[in-house]
């Protein structure tokens, strides 16, 4: 018994003395970073703290990363328990979940429209981050969309880039469906656990799963329903994709060079070219919704941005550092393009170089370009709070609708789910 | 020196009664004081939410209303089905296979036995990151298991597992029982190790065939472990989550949604109702303690 | 006649088991084969090795600190294990050798606490954690799991088996309650502490949520986190993932087979 209370009580002095350690390590000067993906987020990170740190020697970053789940884990935990102990002093966060943090923990994040411009930034990208007048984010990377396809595959079924350019989705599936018969490579790779494709679809519509004043929009809404019905069509035509599961079956399906197009937002570029196909992808512009007023080629999936935490010690710093580089710097905006295919969203950046530059992987297009246009022309939507709820009640009627079910049903179900949920 | 001995053990005995309790309370005392701490509190404060409504951190006492609200929902009804399904289908095949195992494993004349041992107790040790890749890819459309099936004419069309609420179903419970089927079988094989050698040698004696050995000798010996394992293992498949996180995120069509991941998804993806996960968090505490009550009851008129 | 048929159940009992550990060991190999290749081929479903096998590892080591983070899960480990055991076969013990209606009943609600999903509880132990200043500390990590329910219930089940004579007659000669637990109950026991030991280390080696919420800097990640957090950028070097989760697994097999014989080669005569 002594033995092991003997043991217990060293290990728990050796335990408070690694502890006082590792408390003692978060200096003065020093701005943690939590970020997902350090070739890509913690990278362009890295790029701006170099930048800052030029100027302002006495500055350090800490840049710790999670998987992309973790991190919403573990934020919304912390959060959740109210004590801010430990949060880092910069986050990075998804856009779409932007105004559930916002407004779910009222007072966590410190607004920053006194120090920042955001004349100089997307318009979307602004309105997501902003309740009640104020706006808590320095926008990041865009998930502004585009259609990525087989230059070659194409070519081989008869089309052309010029054939890809201004078309809707009935012709996109007319093209898909000549493609499979002419070449066999299925056009697209889809995964029926997954909703993102229909948001695409509504934001290109400038419409979204709720109102502008956040009622579902849902039942009775004309724009969901063209967008359901629109997917629903793609879905029946069986024979234009390969069903996947997951991430890794998902991007697997075109690095491998089985599936012929994806229709999916800018940061996709990195992963599209580690496939190592250069010269042999084009990226056309998204396909708009057919027969809808206000439907455009532009559209958003997925984007995120730095958010200040409201506890953090080192706030003026880290606002002072986002202002300095993420708000003003043109050329840093350069530099991560190219290193990391990191599309940011500050419209200044887009008269650079890189952004002009044509890229050979795909067979000399001016890509950035591309997207830098589509870029000012995403339609700003309210993306509420709810989201992810949303989704979910979707993805749950994606199978019935892929065996031809009937789209009121799914929308009926759908809008039953959602009510049930958000009360 | 005898004397000596039949006078403590007088003194002894009077002295037992109190002296044991004494240590029946000591012994446990580092547990509850630990679990007093980190375990009533929060426990206590769970069920303090699971009356509240709202979201994320502005609630207010709300009564019965997640309670009803539970009725009303579907999403969370699927998910009760879901892990009913699993319960029901999946503990037993588990705990038969391992039982089968272990008593294969026992017979000291078997060869290789350790070899059996450890790879059949491997996959509890394999890394939920990696098996799950590795199913999602066996399972995939033009994966492992649909060609090899096609190959030996098992069917003409390649099924599309993750894609289909059954055969999705399917792949979680060959997942789960592949996982945890050589942990169970672990706790069998040192149960059995404390059966001594020389009952079984009697019986053989006596002519006992070894499936009668295994059934009158073995299977009642280990009744406390296998209830263990029972219990154990209905709570694990009611909080089912690695798998059907990893693996199939709930789909598709949230066929396999479990409780859990409900609890989470309420958490930590959408607009945040800790109350409402705390009161879902409490179906399976109720849930748990009927069946486990159930099980213990069977498994009573056996003990001493 | 019964020979022929005695060979094939025997037959039989091979084919089966050699089967099931086919199964059970074919991820493995695939793991072990994912680390010798490249993340393009890994996606495409190669079985069989390749040659990148230095370059994932000098990769897995760049990108973190593997020793750092190996340090910290082995420490968690071996600690949370060893007072795990000391504390919850103690009580295991107890609660059957110690029989008592108040005990009983505490015991009842000990195990109900076990059904508590622990995202149910994590933000109030969070919070709990905050006031004692122990965020992002391994101390806050042990605390909550040395207690274990799971254990406690294990060891009362197992200790069933343990005959009584033994501790009576330990008792003629003298031997006070803490001696008996010490040098008669655990040497009795091995085999169940064998079992124990695998089961609590490799549920502290893979644990997951808790380090995950309470750790924040990268000096005090785990394994499992590191993992985890390898394996989900947009475009995951699978190559690098495989290794790292070899890396993961090696620990808990070795544990495994340390002792393994231990628990199965025979207390004959151990009883007496």
């Amino acid at each position: 018994m002594n033995q092991m209370l003997i043991r217990a009580r060293k290990s728990v002095f050796l335990a408070t003395g690694i502890s006082l350690l590792a408390m003692t390590s978060a200096l003065a000067g020093e701005v943690t970073v939590w970020s997902w993906d350090p070739n890509f987020n913690g990278a362009t990170m890295k790029e701006a703290a170099a930048r800052y740190s030029a100027s302002h020697p006495d500055m350090t970053i800490n840049l710790v990363d999670f998987a992309k789940a973790d991190l919403e884990q573990k934020l919304q935990a912390q959060l959740a328990s109210g004590t801010t102990e430990g949060l880092p002093d910069i986050v990075l966060i998804e856009d779409y979940g932007a105004q559930k943090y916002l407004l779910s923990f009222p007072g966590a994040f410190e607004p920053l429209n006194g120090k920042i411009d955001y004349s100089g930034f997307a318009p979307y990208k602004v309105e997501l981050a902003t309740v009640d007048g104020n706006t808590y984010s320095m926008p990041f990377d865009s998930g502004v969309t585009g259609l990525f396809y087989r230059s070659d595959i194409l070519a081989e079924a008869g089309y052309t880039a010029a054939d890809l350019q201004d078309i809707d989705w009935d012709q996109f599936i007319e093209i898909a469906k000549v493609v499979k018969e002419k070449t066999g490579h299925p056009m697209l790779g889809i995964d029926l656990n997954d909703a993102g494709a229909v948001r695409i679809l509504l934001q290109s519509m400038g419409a979204w799963y709720f109102t502008p004043d956040g009622q579902p929009a849902i039942a009775g809404d004309a724009k969901f329903k063209a967008a359901l019905s629109t997917y629903a069509k793609l879905l029946q035509a069986k024979e234009i994709y390969k069903p996947v599961s997951g991430w890794t079956e998902y991007t697997g399906g075109f690095v491998s060079g089985e599936v012929a197009s994806v229709f999916t937002g800018v940061w996709m570029t990195a992963t599209i070219k580690a496939a190592n196909m250069s010269g042999q992808w084009g990226v056309a512009p998204l396909p708009k919704m057919p027969g809808v007023e206000g439907a455009t080629h532009a559209s958003n999936l997925g984007g995120s941005s730095w958010y200040v935490l409201s506890s953090s010690a080192e706030k003026d710093e880290a606002v002072d550092f986002l202002a300095e580089v993420w708000g003003k710097d043109a050329d840093f905006y350069q530099k991560i393009l190219v290193d990391q295919g990191a599309l940011g969203s500050y419209l200044a950046a887009r008269e650079g170089e890189a952004y002009k530059a044509s890229d050979a992987y795909f067979g000399g297009q001016a890509v950035w370009q591309s997207f830098s246009d589509w870029l000012a022309a995403v339609p700003a939507v309210n993306y509420g709070i709810f989201t992810n709820e949303v989704d979910a009640a979707v993805a749950a009627q994606l199978p019935a609708l892929a065996e031809g079910g009937s789209v009121d049903d799914a929308i009926a179900a759908i809008d039953a789910q959602v009510r049930a949920q958000i009360q | 020196m005898i004397l000596g001995r039949i006078l403590g053990g007088a003194m002894a005995k009077s002295r037992i009664g109190r002296a044991e309790q004494r240590n029946g309370w000591l012994f446990i005392a580092p547990t509850l004081v630990l679990l007093g701490l980190f375990m009533v509190y929060p426990i206590v404060w769970s069920l303090w939410m699971s009356f509240q409504t709202g979201r994320g951190m502005n609630h207010s006492f709300g009564g019965f209303t997640n309670i009803i609200r539970l009725t009303q929902d579907p999403v969370f009804l699927r998910a009760l089905t879901n892990t009913g399904i699993f319960l029901v289908v999946q503990v037993p095949i588990m705990i038969v296979l391992a039982l089968l195992f272990a008593a294969a494993l026992n017979n000291p004349k078997l060869r290789f036995r350790g070899f059996f041992r450890t790879a059949i107790f491997l996959p509890c040790v394999t890394s939920l990151v990696a098996y799950s890749i590795l199913f999602k890819s066996m399972f995939a459309s033009d994966g492992v298991i649909n060609d090899l099936a096609i190959m030996l004419h098992l069917m003409d069309a390649p099924i599309s597992w993750l894609g289909d609420p059954f055969w999705a179903r399917t792949v979680i419970i060959l997942a789960i029982t592949w996982r945890w089927t050589g942990y169970n079988m672990i706790f069998y094989l040192a149960a059995m190790q404390n059966i001594d050698k020389s009952i079984y040698e009697a019986a053989r004696i006596d002519g006992v065939p070894g499936w009668a050995r295994f059934r009158y000798i073995t299977l009642p010996m280990l009744k406390p472990v296998i209830l263990f394992t029972t219990v154990i293992s209905t709570i694990g498949t009611l909080q089912l989550f690695d798998e059907v996180n990893n693996i199939t995120t709930g789909g598709p069509s949230d066929s396999t949604l479990t409780l859990s991941l409900y609890i989470y998804n309420l958490t930590f993806k959408f607009m945040p109702s800790l109350g409402y996960a705390a009161t879902v968090s409490y179906v399976i505490v109720i849930l748990v303690a009927v069946l486990s009550f159930l099980q213990f009851l069977v498994a009573k008129d056996r003990k001493a | 006649m019964s020979r022929v048929f005695a060979q094939a159940r025997s037959g039989l009992v091979y084919a089966g088991l050699s089967l099931a550990a086919f199964v059970s060991i074919f991820p493995f190999f695939w793991m072990l084969v994912g680390t010798t290749n490249t993340a393009p081929d890994i996606i495409k479903g190669k079985i069989t090795f390749g040659s990148a096998l230095f370059d994932n590892i000098t990769n897995l080591f760049a990108q973190v600190d593997m020793v750092q983070v190996f340090w910290n899960s082995t420490f968690l480990a071996i600690v949370g294990t060893v007072l795990t055991l000391a504390i919850s076969s103690l009580a295991g013990y107890a609660f059957e050798m110690f029989p008592s209606k108040t005990r009983e009943r505490v015991f009842a609600v000990l195990l109900l606490t076990l059904s508590i999903p622990f995202a149910a509880i994590m933000v109030p132990l969070f919070v709990m954690m905050a006031k004692l200043t122990l965020i992002n500390t391994f101390t806050a990590i042990l605390l909550p799991s040395i207690a274990s329910v799971f254990i406690i219930f294990y060891f009362r089940q197992a200790t069933k088996a343990f005959p009584h004579e033994l501790r009576d007659a330990a008792k003629i000669d003298g031997l006070k309650e803490w001696q008996i637990f010490l040098y008669i109950y655990l040497p009795v026991m091995r085999s169940t502490y064998a079992a124990a030991i695998i089961i609590v280390f490799m549920a502290n080696w893979n644990n997951y949520l808790w380090p995950l919420i309470v750790l924040q800097t990268n000096e005090n990640k785990t394994l499992t986190l590191v993992v985890s957090s390898l394996a989900s950028s947009y475009y995951p070097d699978y190559g690098v993932v495989m290794v790292a989760t070899v890396l993961a697994t090696l620990p808990t097999i070795i544990v495994f087979f340390l002792l393994q014989r231990r628990f199965v080669e025979g207390l004959t005569g151990s009883v007496k």
